[in-house]
């Protein structure tokens, strides 16, 4: 097992957490286990232009991360939707064929072109959760549709073997493929100890280096306030994850503030009144003071759809509806248009950004 | 390494008052203990809020944009800054780096943040966590050799923690600031607490400023200062103003609670009182916190003022009173800290009145070491042949009381009276012989007096009693002039304890009245004669005056046994300055100066003339060896220092001699204890006010 400046204090508290989960959960029924665990279309921001998401979730067996000694991520709770015991092939067929049924009419009629994104809250490429012959399905029914512009999927990169990823693009001849890695920051330390990703940067690059031979593209999540992080240093953490990923060229940053799931081991802590999610104003503060001085147009294509947003849960500043809405809508606008005016408009201001300016030292 | 930390004077408890020099050209200071006040975007704007802060000395920035428009040179040059940043250390050194010109300049210097984790998991995590925070700033520190630094320091609740700090402070001669960022974030840690500063104290560097910061209201102020905490830091204020609480001193009021406002400060005699029903409204947080920024200062300046002049431990245990874990961490402190805290508190202030008001008061350092000494030091005279036990007096010092006139009255008709030893009783000081009325404490005290003793006074005197009458021979008679009550509880204590006889004069309720008066009278008549003690009478020496008999006894108090009857065996003339504040001491048909007597200080400062009649000194004597065999000017500097007493306190006499020990070449008063001269390198260790 690598030596990832493992953090034992931190891991028997998640695997502690972990296992009440695993416990709790009650076997889902085989007519269940045909559909996915999510999927919808909206609105998103393709390379270089607006376009339409097409979301869907897959329920697997699970993160082997998550299943396996470290207990997975702090800030995670997307083992609870996946099915912990091994979901057979077949039955993962089933779940895409389903939802891309469901959606083949209205994506034939949209004016937009679509992003597809698969997610399995694990690793597309683990064998554990989705085979070969589940990928080489899913790649084949991609191929055949020719609204589908763009196809996003997720993997640890331990996953991120050449013949694998070779096959994803022989199949997906045309469609532009983004590799996403969550990344969470670049820094080794705060990526180990607090959020127990398990990752080193140095494997970070070397998938890079490989996404990049192999004319992948490379998406990375980056996580806005982790766990143990203050409100500035959220900001500061941002700031320089997203200028060095500027340097390594890679094609899209999401950075995803922190949404309170269940199941988490920072869910215990946010009871505890030990953390707080982030502030909208942080996340667009750094955002302004990554590309504010920046002439050119951004290098690089910036996401971020925040779930919980506006709740408690989730990124929020007071809880007064219409100060995250507003916020909520700055931020979709920027990320549509990819440009940097769209954050320094002007907004209602409200009541609680003194509070914000006043108590920021101590969040 | 240029001065940084001036400590000026050593006051009760680890309290002390210095001036900081941020700077090494200019002769520019701020001076401690002191409130640090935020200085952010939101604070500037607000024009109140620069007029009354204009001339405040010394501010915390934690915005860049502070640094780089050249504000610290033009409006602000006179005032002195902290700069820390609030995010991650990396994004810290980056600013220390592109700004490092400025940060070696005069007025300003950095203190390291140590901002996440924000909370500790276990003790691992925080020893782990602490580790690497260590391991981070060697760099910063190495790199920046001429930069002043502060550190912040956190131990996640975890006291022992603390040690894992001591390698780095010893190693960094530019480390000047300890910050404690979460020590203070809840006082019902406060064993943690104390030990922690104990810790500190007694280790490390006593030029080390300390600074506290986190969650801190001022309520909590005077204890921190009692702590030696130097530097408050004030941001806390704003969150609690953004939460809606206003500052009353004693407590946080919630502000929908107030109806009138209780201060006179800019905000409350503005708009605040009319917004104080507006729920939402920003214009009332900003006018409270700048009420509560105001109000912090205020107090602070109230402590310093405490500090400098006036009793401060009464203040501090008056203020204890606003939060039970305040009363339990100082008595806490009291009770198991004396060892350390001896050596830190002065043996005597100059007389302000001191308040004891209570049981927090009983087992103050000054007084619990008064106590022992009296004890330690005090020898019975050899011609005592009788013990007069008489209650104490609400005017100090006691034998200039009405009561304690009239009992002399009755005790001086008898001729042979120097051969009577008087025994005052007193709460909570115990039992004071009359040689010592005029030291400190004695000379200053007031308590509360009502009749009424509690169990815990009571025991302090009687064993102070007992172990007084222990040296006496045990047929020594005892009278005691007392009332019922308290002083009757005593004596009960203390018969059984003893072998000696106790007579009892019989009084009304009224001790000084002709009646109880005339009992004295007639039981000393009874009584006095009963034992005669050996060796020479009385008569026959001359040292039978009452001023003659007090110096050997406070002779003996400050020096140790036998110093008395080394200096003025061969009898004394005095004379008082103008003042009466004070008077000199001669050898008796030689007019040798031997040296004062003040009494406000209630203390004998020696000449080196009567030093050198105490010489040779023994282990426990108040000696400093200085490295050389002259010193020059009035002031005995720490590097000159190469050897000293273990139990030297601070505004103590002390003797400072040569290289070889044979010569005392100058004496003076200590500025710091022994403890504090171990610890430090630099720094003044006394004030010299005669040489050779």
């Amino acid at each position: 097992m690598k030596n990832y400046n493992e953090n034992i204090s931190l891991t028997s508290r998640i695997t502690q957490i972990r296992q009440k989960i695993i416990n709790k959960k009650k076997k889902v029924s085989n007519l269940r286990l045909d559909m996915p665990v999510s999927y919808w279309i909206k609105e998103d921001r393709l390379l270089s232009k607006r376009g339409k998401e097409f979301m869907i979730i897959l329920r697997t067996k699970g993160c082997s991360w998550a299943l396996g000694d470290s207990g997975g991520c702090s800030m995670c709770g997307y083992i609870g939707d996946s099915n912990i015991n091994y979901v057979e092939s077949n039955n993962i067929i089933n779940q895409f064929d389903y939802a891309m049924d469901k959606k083949r009419d209205e994506i034939a009629a949209a004016e937009e072109d679509f992003v597809l994104k698969i997610f399995n809250s694990g690793s597309f490429f683990d064998d554990e959760e989705i085979t070969e012959e589940v990928r080489t399905h899913i790649y084949e029914e991609i191929e055949m549709n020719n609204r589908i512009k763009e196809v996003v999927v997720e993997s640890r990169v331990e996953y991120l073997e050449e013949d694998k990823l070779k096959a994803m693009r022989n199949t997906l001849k045309d469609k532009y493929i983004e590799i996403a890695i969550g990344l969470e920051t670049v820094d080794d330390y705060f990526r180990n100890n607090y959020i127990n990703k398990g990752l080193l940067f140095d494997d970070f690059l070397k998938a890079v280096e490989l996404c990049k031979k192999l004319n992948l593209g490379i998406r990375v999540y980056l996580l806005f306030k982790p766990p143990f992080l203050n409100e500035q240093a959220a900001i500061d953490d941002c700031i320089n994850s997203v200028n060095k990923l500027i340097d390594l060229k890679v094609d899209t940053i999401s950075i995803n503030p922190i949404n309170i799931q269940k199941g988490s081991y920072l869910e215990y802590l946010w009871y505890q009144n030990r953390y707080r999610p982030p502030w909208f104003y942080s996340l667009i503060k750094a955002l302004k003071k990554i590309f504010i001085n920046k002439k050119d147009e951004i290098p690089v294509r910036i996401i971020s759809d925040p779930s919980g947003a506006g709740t408690k849960r989730g990124i929020h500043n007071c809880l007064k509806r219409e100060c995250n809405e507003n916020m909520l809508s700055l931020l979709r606008s920027f990320v549509l248009t990819q440009k940097i005016e769209e954050l320094v408009k002007e907004v209602p201001e409200c009541e609680c950004y003194l509070q914000y300016k006043l108590k920021k030292f101590y969040l | 390494m240029n001065l940084f930390f001036d400590l000026k004077s050593k006051k009760v408890g680890y309290s002390r008052i210095g001036k900081v020099y941020l700077s090494s050209k200019v002769r520019k200071y701020f001076s401690t203990p002191n409130i640090v006040i935020p200085m952010t975007n939101t604070l500037i704007g607000n024009i109140n809020f620069l007029e009354y802060f204009e001339n405040h000395e010394i501010f915390l920035i934690t915005k860049e944009i502070f640094l780089k428009i050249g504000f610290l040179q033009d409006k602000f040059r006179n005032t002195s800054f902290m700069y820390s940043h609030n995010g991650t250390l990396e994004r810290y050194e980056e600013i220390l780096h592109i700004n490092e010109q400025i940060f070696s300049q005069d007025n300003i210097c950095s203190i390291i943040p140590f901002n996440i984790p924000t909370s500790s998991i276990d003790k691992d995590f925080a020893e782990k966590e602490i580790k690497n925070y260590i391991q981070n700033i060697n760099q910063i520190l190495e790199r920046y050799p001429n930069n002043n630094f502060g550190i912040t320091i956190k131990i996640f609740d975890y006291s022992e923690l603390i040690r894992l700090y001591f390698p780095l402070i010893t190693k960094y001669r530019n480390i000047r600031i300890l910050n404690f960022a979460d020590l203070f974030d809840t006082f019902k840690n406060y064993r943690a607490i104390l030990k922690v500063i104990n810790e500190v104290k007694q280790e490390l560097n006593n030029n080390l400023v300390l600074m506290a910061s986190g969650r801190i209201i001022p309520k909590f102020y005077p204890f921190l200062i009692y702590l030696g905490i130097d530097l408050i830091d004030s941001s806390y204020m704003m969150y609690i103003s953004a939460e809606n609480y206003y500052d009353a001193i004693e407590d946080l009021l919630p502000i929908y609670k107030l109806k009138e406002l209780p201060c006179p400060c800019v905000a409350c005699s503005g708009r605040l009182n009319e917004l104080l029903q507006e729920k939402y409204s920003q214009q009332k947080i900003m006018l409270l916190v700048l009420h509560n920024l105001i109000s912090a200062k205020n107090y602070m300046n109230k402590i310093k003022q405490y500090l400098n002049t006036e009793d401060y431990r009464a203040f501090l245990e008056k203020t204890t009173h606003d939060d039970p874990l305040l009363y339990s961490s100082l008595k806490t402190l009291d009770k198991e800290y004396f060892k350390t805290l001896r050596l830190e508190t002065p043996l005597s202030m100059e007389s302000t009145l001191i308040k004891c008001i209570g049981p927090i008061s009983y087992n103050r350092p000054d007084f619990k070491e008064f106590r022992k000494r009296i004890t330690t030091t005090f020898t019975p005279e050899p011609w005592t042949k009788l013990i007069i036990i008489l209650p104490c007096s609400a005017k100090k010092p006691y034998s200039e009381s009405k009561s304690h006139k009239l009992f002399y009255k009755v005790i001086r008709k008898f001729p042979e009276f120097p051969d009577f030893q008087e025994i005052i009783l007193t709460s909570p000081l115990g039992a004071i012989p009359r040689q010592l009325e005029n030291i400190y404490p004695v000379n200053s005290y007031d308590i509360p007096v009502t009749g009424e003793w509690d169990y815990e006074e009571v025991q302090i005197s009687a064993k102070m009693l007992i172990k007084l009458l222990k040296k006496y021979n045990e047929k020594i008679p005892i009278i005691c002039h007392l009332k019922d009550g308290g002083y009757s509880s005593i004596i009960d204590v203390a018969v059984k304890e003893l072998k000696h006889q106790f007579y009892f004069s019989k009084t009304d309720n009224d001790l000084t009245s002709s009646y109880s008066l005339k009992s004295l009278e007639e039981t000393l008549i009874t009584v006095k004669d009963q034992f005669i003690p050996e060796g020479d009478s009385i008569t026959n020496t001359s040292l039978t005056n009452t001023w003659l008999r007090k110096l050997i006894k406070i002779a003996d108090y400050q020096y140790g046994v036998d110093s008395g009857i080394k200096l003025f065996t061969e009898g004394i003339t005095t004379r008082k300055n103008r003042t009466g504040t004070k008077f000199e001491i001669f050898k008796a048909n030689s007019n040798d100066f031997i040296g004062i007597f003040d009494f406000r200080k209630g203390q004998i400062e020696l000449s080196l003339n009567g030093a050198n009649l105490l010489f040779p000194f023994d282990d426990n004597g108040n000696t400093i060896i200085f490295d050389g065999d002259t010193i020059t000017g009035s002031n005995l500097f720490r590097p000159g220092i190469i050897d000293y007493s273990s139990n030297i306190k601070p505004n103590s006499n002390v003797f400072i001699l040569d290289k070889s020990k044979q010569h005392i070449i100058a004496i003076g008063n200590s500025v710091i204890g022994s403890n504090d001269i171990r610890n430090t390198k630099k720094g003044l260790v006394a004030e010299i006010y005669e040489k050779l």
